[in-house]
């Protein structure tokens, strides 16, 4: 085990992970996710949700990263476990209403403050997913394309056989204009 | 509706910086003059942050599902069911000795308590139910006593009439008295007074704590010594044998009639019987006789639990201690080989009795 290496190695890892680099992201995952899936199997868990719980851990770690002014004071391996745990601990007991903390799983370091801190993002994401989702296609790939994935417009017109880039554009606009309303609605009434 | 696309698209091409200088101006002093604009480009801004972050969420998702993919489950899914199963199975050893311990301190605690307590209470039954029949002299006993004092002028003792009270008989003519030890136990100085009111002090020569027993010898000079009329008993009595006592559970000689009703003492003790007969405070010490006159027994205490149970020390018992006793003593071994009192009625054996049985009165 890699019990007692140095703290620079993680923020390493970190800093990759921010960049969207895939090899960090899988040292990671691959080194972190035995010990949660432990965890959670230890904890009356099954393996999908040692996946969900890990896997929003990471998200975490990686919206904490991009921020730019998350200091990593602990051991990644510590940070993610704690943040996992406490996830883990606010599922079940709001699944099982009051149930009794098992001592062991008391916290090590305070993950309270982050995890809270995420649920507002999550909320935000869990919108524009539904949002995504209702707006149909081809509105949802043109979205897709032209604001994440970055293709010109050239591109799209292309590949939905529009006569040209305009035409794709005016299409773009009014999916945008719909999937802004849909956005907005639901984000309006959530908070 | 096509007002709205346009504003959107010049928003967009403002935010991405497609505008020319002098358009960028004209939109930026729209916008200062304008909030709903302004407000507009706002929520644009706001809009595609979101959704560059939705983008990358689901990249990395998306990442991470393939991450996963790769993983070999069946491998880690058996690690982390053996290190679990390591893991709970120390935590029960340990839990399961620590109960262990638990159990067995509270064992030992009740255990130990129980048998305290037992003893406790074995020990507190016993003395509730065998009370020494010594006598708490009161303020009224004293003042009669004194009144009797000053008639029989001849007595030099101490007025004052003692804290406690005892009875005690004669086993020898040249002033040896035998009395209970609980009577003169921790005392100071001990007195001895015959009915007649005379009283002679004495000291205590010989104590047995074991049998209750004290003698007492009468170190005073104008003690004169007699012949006795009654001899110890060496044999034991018989069950049901009529015996008499007389005592001072009172500052006057008592009278007392029963008979044996156990050859064995309190608790099953062989050195004593089981006398029933009126016993009360201050009988300790009191000679037990039978018809023949001859002395049985020594009476020490009774029973509180029933009535007219009381307890005596055989004269056998007595006997022996008293040639146990050390001989430098000068006591004279001359008590009656057989008793004067024989063929008496019990009047006249009583009124030649009167003389040897004393009233001890101790002073602590």
């Amino acid at each position: 085990m890699k019990q007692h290496q140095d703290i620079t190695r993680d923020r390493e890892l970190l800093l990759g992970l921010a960049k969207s680099d895939d090899k960090s992201l899988e040292t990671i995952y691959s080194e972190n996710f035995p010990a949660v899936l432990r965890m959670i199997l230890q904890h009356n868990g099954s393996e999908d949700d040692a996946k969900d719980v890990f896997q929003e851990a990471i998200i975490i770690l990686y919206e904490k990263a991009c921020e730019g002014n998350f200091n990593l004071t602990s051991r990644l391996k510590t940070f993610l476990y704690s943040v996992c745990r406490h996830i883990w601990l606010k599922k079940v007991q709001s699944t099982y209403g009051l149930y009794a903390i098992p001592p062991e799983m008391e916290e090590t370091i305070p993950a309270a403050e982050v995890v809270d801190e995420h649920s507002t993002k999550d909320e935000q994401f869990r919108i524009m997913e539904s949002a995504m989702g209702s707006i149909g296609e081809p509105c949802k790939t043109i979205l897709e394309d032209y604001y994440i994935q970055k293709k010109s417009m050239q591109e799209i017109a292309e590949k939905f056989g529009y006569t040209n880039a305009e035409n794709a554009k005016n299409q773009k606009y009014k999916c945008l204009m719909r999937l802004k309303k849909l956005f907005f609605d639901q984000y309006n009434t959530s908070l | 509706m096509k007002d709205d696309m346009n504003l959107l698209r010049e928003i967009e091409r403002y935010l991405e910086g497609e505008m020319s200088g002098q358009e960028k101006a004209v939109f930026e002093e729209l916008r200062k003059n304008n909030p709903q604009i302004n407000r507009q480009v706002e929520e644009q801004q706001f809009f595609l942050q979101q959704l560059q972050h939705f983008g990358q969420r689901q990249s990395l998702q998306a990442k991470m599902d393939h991450l996963h993919r790769q993983l070999d489950m069946p491998t880690l899914r058996k690690q982390a069911q053996e290190e679990n199963l390591a893991a709970k199975r120390v935590s029960i050893r340990r839990r399961t000795i620590t109960n262990l311990a638990a159990a067995a301190c509270i064992a030992l605690v009740t255990s130990l308590s129980t048998i305290a307590v037992l003893q406790n209470a074995a020990k507190n039954k016993s003395t509730a139910q065998y009370e020494d029949v010594r006598r708490v002299l009161n303020n009224i006993q004293r003042s009669q006593n004194a009144l009797i004092n000053d008639i029989n002028n001849k007595s030099k003792a101490p007025t004052n009439p003692g804290t406690y009270g005892g009875t005690g008989f004669a086993v020898s003519g040249n002033g040896y008295i035998v009395t209970n030890y609980h009577v003169v136990a921790g005392a100071d100085s001990v007195y001895v007074q015959n009915n007649k009111g005379e009283a002679f002090k004495a000291v205590s020569v010989f104590e047995d704590i074991s049998s209750d027993l004290a003698v007492l010898r009468i170190a005073d000079s104008t003690f004169k010594s007699q012949p006795l009329p009654y001899a110890l008993k060496p044999q034991n009595a018989k069950l049901g044998e009529e015996v008499f006592t007389m005592g001072f559970p009172r500052d006057e000689i008592v009278y007392g009639k029963g008979y044996i009703s156990a050859k064995t003492g309190f608790n099953g003790d062989t050195t004593a019987y089981q006398v029933s007969i009126p016993v009360n405070p201050g009988n300790s010490g009191a000679p037990l006789l039978d018809n023949q006159g001859d002395v049985v027994g020594i009476v020490t205490g009774k029973q509180t639990t029933s009535d007219g149970i009381a307890f005596a020390v055989k004269s056998a018992h007595l006997k022996r201690l008293l040639d146990e006793m050390p001989k430098d003593k000068s006591m004279k071994k001359e008590m009656a080989r057989k008793s004067h009192l024989e063929g008496l009625n019990r009047l006249d054996q009583i009124k030649k009795l009167e003389e040897f049985v004393y009233m001890v009165k101790v002073y602590n």
